[in-house]
């Protein structure tokens, strides 16, 4: 895994470091070649996502797909090691309350509140495609088998229903009712259905609650609010560590709303126009350009409602479609040339589920973990904040 | 297509035709009939009836599927499949809809409230054989959990009231585990007989979401009637604390019921649904159900886990930790599957953070204590609010002990006595060999707590006032230690012994600074003089010595009754130590010169206050208000 990677290279850094605390204490030119370090290893990375070629000769490692997803979480949890070594080791704590600085790192840490919660709303997001996964196993299982009959076709189509809602939900009503649930082979209103059991307030239609975020919170609205107060620093402030602090919110904000349009998110509208980057830093231009295409791709998907920009569901969208119209036009016996067509097609859907199986599970384990790093980095600036300032009376 | 002396061979065997013919009429797709009355809802024969048109329908799915495909009877082959796939999709879509149907029948939620609250009531007077109809409990039956009346199990379906015998059968070796039937036995049965033939028809995903779906949202409702909110950790960071001091005291219980009971239940139903069908479906059922109910319960005290470190948490924070370290074994049964590891781990997280937590306010605490800010001296050198707070704080602490011993692991960083920083005061271990982190801890804060006070002293002007402070505030601190069995125990007598040495030291330095210079006043030194037969004393001298005694006496009498000793006993001791070395000098030295004032012109100038009226008047002292009017000569 590239983490280990770059985690066995961050490790060989912070020895290095430590080595020149002693010589280097205080020494304003080693800050700022950390810096420079910094902001090349951030545009290093960054570039090597966008450098992948679309058709990849490496399948699944196309852009947005989830094994991207996770080199892209990797990368976040690097810059953030890279970031917590230079604003924390070897650094005299006395420096770290003074303004502006402290200043900065409490709007830092409240950026870091709000990615925790969109941590947790991505990993209920990837729960929800698990869903999508095992209606999308039921339309495979259906159709692989052979011959094809009415019976196989119609129980694809009512896995494929539920799909299709799940894969296009538009997440701006909320409405998880729809989501990969199955539903009724015939339409149940539970009036007369056998007068033995209590009428109770469950008759009604199922909510699924897989969402584990509050009712009334938003991922667009977390991103926006993580924008709000994040500004270039100022020609004073270019020195210190007010550009790490501003390159760090950065590489956050444009990985978590990557994650946001990628997987089912709670409330995303107008997602597209929430943050910009100015175009003069080095380190910022792949992120930039990932930006771009994300938010094109988000807009052409927002107008008909899309559950998620995962290269995976957009395939399966694809697919799902099309076995639609086969199951709708289907009559038995079906012709050759077109169960050809659909063995192919339920192939890359058993494919495309595969990829899930294997993937969605570690990407959920890697979210885990940004989420343990960033509340273990937050505890540790939390303490420096409190331990340099002046008490206040605690009676 | 086969013949029909195949099945008699079986006695309630249906032939296939027959089969075919029940399964479509049973079609909901196709007839009113069938998409109004559910099959399960209905007369047990024709339950079974249908069951046996499913087996049969599935026994010749195999039979075809098996036979070696004829080139020559290809698309008949085909033909006959076609039907009995078309056959079995249309039972399989029915079985999940009457599946869903009786799982529905029984998703009343569980009347949770009644299991929040303690509730010993005497067992109703009904038919219920109390709770034994609705919970398969330990012997030992905690009290604060589980509702002794029968209110809950009038929630649950009728038909488990009849079921009271057979359900008492099974327990759980863990004591803490509750499980109660959630869906009666009969129908338990009847979505067994289904699960199992959708299974073998290779429907298990289709079965595992239909009960996923059901069963996530009676756990929903149950959830709403514990009171269990999502909130976001953003939410949790701006509420107030005293606002989550009662949401945590809520989760805690609903926690309980949750873990202990609720998911418990799942997953024994899952069990009893799916017993000996495949393996690990009841498994994939049951987190189906609660994954995401249970992530949802664990993000609040995960939300908790990583907020603002300060002291104020301190005991709400060690509240949370211990109900999950208690639950943590029942966690650990219910969720013991390799698929729910991530649960597993969620929890374990949560609470090694909240250790975290308490390890973090404790030297946040320490840190405040060492720098609480506060310059005003308080009047009269009485009990500093710091005091008091500091050691209420520690003697809950000491409450506290049994959770805390275990997670303070490491000694205090305490400031070495070479390292001549002055801003930390120096602690010797050396002495303190034996005794756990935690109590080091507490000495530790009691160490720079006084080194606090000792800055705080420095504010007086008065010296004798800083002593009578120190002094104050060491006896406090000294009986509140003695006050709580715990923290006299952790502290240790030795301990406890240095600071009624260091109380006692400030009185001794007290009664140096305000009476060594009275007392001065009293000395024959001077008085005398030299030559003379006649009376040796010079009465000039003499007359000086007894104004400035008086002015003396009465200076201190002034200030220092505005002083306070809150205690009274030792306030008590002061007056007599104070009587004791005054009014012994005063006697005598009246006694030796009185006489000599006596003769002279107006003696009540110079001798203004017998032994009775210092002895009086020492009994103003420290009482922490003003005396009305000057020093008067009561005995006269």
């Amino acid at each position: 895994m590239p983490a280990t990677e770059h985690q066995q290279s961050f490790l060989g850094r912070i020895s290095i470091r430590r080595n020149q605390v002693i010589a280097m204490d205080g020494n304003h030119e080693q800050e700022l070649e950390d810096l420079e370090l910094f902001q090349r290893h951030t545009g290093d990375r960054f570039a090597d996502l966008l450098s992948l070629p679309d058709d990849s000769p490496f399948p699944g490692e196309t852009f947005l797909s989830i094994s991207w997803l996770r080199k892209l979480v990797d990368v976040l949890l690097c810059c953030e090691a890279e970031f917590k070594a230079l604003l924390i080791m070897g650094r005299d704590p006395s420096q770290i309350p003074k303004p502006p600085l402290d200043r900065l790192l409490i709007d830092f840490m409240e950026r870091t509140v709000k990615v925790l919660d969109i941590c947790n709303a991505v990993s209920g997001g990837v729960d929800s495609i698990r869903q999508c996964q095992k209606l999308a196993e039921i339309v495979v299982s259906a159709l692989e088998q052979k011959p094809i009959g009415d019976g196989q076709v119609k129980r694809a189509r009512k896995a494929l229903g539920p799909l299709m809602s799940a894969l296009t939900t538009d997440d701006k009503e909320n409405n998880h009712s729809r989501y990969a649930e199955r539903t009724w082979s015939f339409g149940r209103r539970g009036s007369n259905s056998g007068g033995n059991h209590k009428d109770r307030a469950t008759h009604g239609p199922f909510r699924s609650s897989s969402m584990v975020v509050a009712k009334n919170w938003s991922a667009a609205k977390q991103i926006q609010s993580m924008c709000s107060n994040l500004t270039v620093p100022r020609g004073g402030e270019t020195t210190g560590l007010a550009q790490p602090v501003y390159i760090m919110s950065t590489v956050m904000v444009f990985v978590v709303w990557a994650l946001v349009a990628a997987i089912p998110c709670q409330e995303r509208s107008g997602l597209s126009t929430h943050f910009q980057i100015p175009k003069q830093f080095g380190w910022a231009h792949s992120i930039i350009g990932m930006q771009e295409k994300i938010g094109e791709e988000w807009k052409k998907k927002e107008k008909k409602g899309s559950a998620g920009l995962l290269e995976e569901m957009q395939r399966m969208e694809k697919l799902g479609q099309s076995l639609i119209e086969f199951v709708d036009g289907f009559q038995f016996p079906a012709e050759a040339e077109k169960l050809e067509e659909v063995a192919a097609q339920v192939a890359e859907l058993a494919e495309i589920c595969q990829r899930m199986e294997e993937g969605l599970i570690p990407l959920q384990q890697q979210i885990r973990e940004l989420f343990h790093r960033i509340v273990r980095s937050r505890t540790e600036i939390l303490d420096l904040l409190d331990n340099g300032k002046a008490s206040q009376p605690i009676i | 297509m086969e013949a029909p002396e195949n099945y008699s061979t079986s006695t309630f065997a249906v032939p296939f035709e027959d089969a075919k013919k029940i399964i479509l009429r049973w079609d909901s797709t196709a007839s009113d009939e069938a998409r109004e009355r559910m099959i399960f809802d209905g007369d047990r024969e024709e339950v079974d009836l249908y069951l046996q048109a499913v087996d049969e329908i599935q026994k010749s799915m195999s039979s075809t599927s098996i036979s070696p495909p004829s080139s020559s009877h290809h698309h008949d082959q085909d033909n006959s499949s076609n039907i009995v796939n078309s056959a079995i999709q249309i039972a399989m879509a029915r079985l999940e809809d009457e599946f869903r149907n009786i799982l529905i029948n029984h998703t009343s939620p569980v009347e949770v409230d009644s299991l929040l609250i303690s509730d010993h009531a005497p067992a109703p007077a009904s038919s219920l054989n109390r709770n034994t109809s609705s919970i398969r409990s330990s012997n030992e039956f905690d009290q604060e959990e589980v509702g002794g009346g029968g209110d809950h199990v009038d929630a649950l379906d009728p038909i488990q009231r009849a079921d009271s015998s057979n359900s008492s059968a099974s327990y759980r070796s863990t004591s803490s585990i509750r499980e109660i039937h959630l869906i009666p036995q009969e129908a338990v049965a009847d979505l067994q007989s289904i699960a199992k033939r959708m299974i073998s028809a290779g429907y298990l995903r289709e079965c595992i979401q239909v009960y996923g779906s059901v069963r996530k949202s009676a756990v929903d409702a149950s959830f709403r009637r514990l009171g269990i909110e999502k909130l976001s950790i953003g939410d949790i960071q701006r509420l107030e604390w005293e606002a989550l001091e009662t949401k945590i005291r809520r989760w805690i219980r609903a926690a309980r019921v949750c873990v202990r009971i609720l998911f418990a239940s799942e997953k024994k139903l899952c069990e009893d649904i799916f017993y000996g069908i495949g393996t690990a479906i009841d498994d994939a059922c049951f987190m189906e159900t609660v994954k995401g109910p249970a992530i949802q319960l664990f993000n609040f005290a995960e939300a908790i886990s990583i907020s603002r470190r300060s002291p104020e948490k301190m005991f709400k924070i060690l509240d949370l930790h211990d109900a999950l370290m208690d639950l943590l074994p029942d966690i650990e049964v219910v969720f013991e599957s390799k698929s729910a590891d991530s649960i597993r781990v969620q929890a374990a997280e949560i609470l090694s953070r909240l250790a975290e937590a308490a390890r973090g306010i404790l030297s946040e605490f320490e840190n405040a204590v060492l720098r609480e800010p506060s310059r005003v001296p308080v009047p009269g050198g009485t009990i500093h609010p710091l005091t008091r707070y500091v050691m209420n704080y520690i003697s809950l602490i000491s409450d506290y002990k049994q959770t805390l011993i275990e997670l303070i692991m490491s000694k205090p960083s305490t400031g070495s006595r070479y390292s001549g920083d002055p801003t930390t005061p120096d602690m010797e271990f050396a002495e303190l060999e034996g005794k756990t982190p935690l109590a080091l801890h507490l000495i530790w804060i009691i160490v720079i707590l006084q080194f606090n006070l000792e800055g705080k002293s420095k504010h007086y002007k008065d010296a004798s006032l800083a002593h009578l402070f120190i002094m104050n505030n060491v006896h406090y601190i000294v009986q509140k230690i003695k006050g709580s069995p715990e923290l006299r125990e952790m502290i240790g007598d030795d301990y406890l012994r240095k600071l009624t040495g260091k109380f006692r030291q400030a009185a001794t330095s007290y009664q140096r600074a305000t009476w060594v210079s009275v007392l001065y006043c009293l000395r024959d030194e001077g008085l005398h003089v030299r030559g003379s037969f006649s009376s040796g004393v010079s009465k000039s001298a003499l007359r000086e010595r007894f104004k400035t005694f008086n002015a003396m006496f009465e200076e201190v009498h002034r200030t220092q009754a505005t002083w306070l000793i809150p205690d009274s006993q030792l306030r008590e001791e002061l007056r007599i130590s104070i009587s004791e070395k005054l009014i012994p000098a005063y006697r005598s030295f009246l006694g030796r010169f009185r006489s000599h004032i006596e003769t002279g012109k107006h003696p009540e100038n110079y001798i203004k206050y017998s032994v009775e009226d210092l002895e009086s008047a020492v009994l103003d002292f420290f009482e922490g208000y003003p005396v009305s009017q000057h020093l008067r000569r009561r005995s006269q």
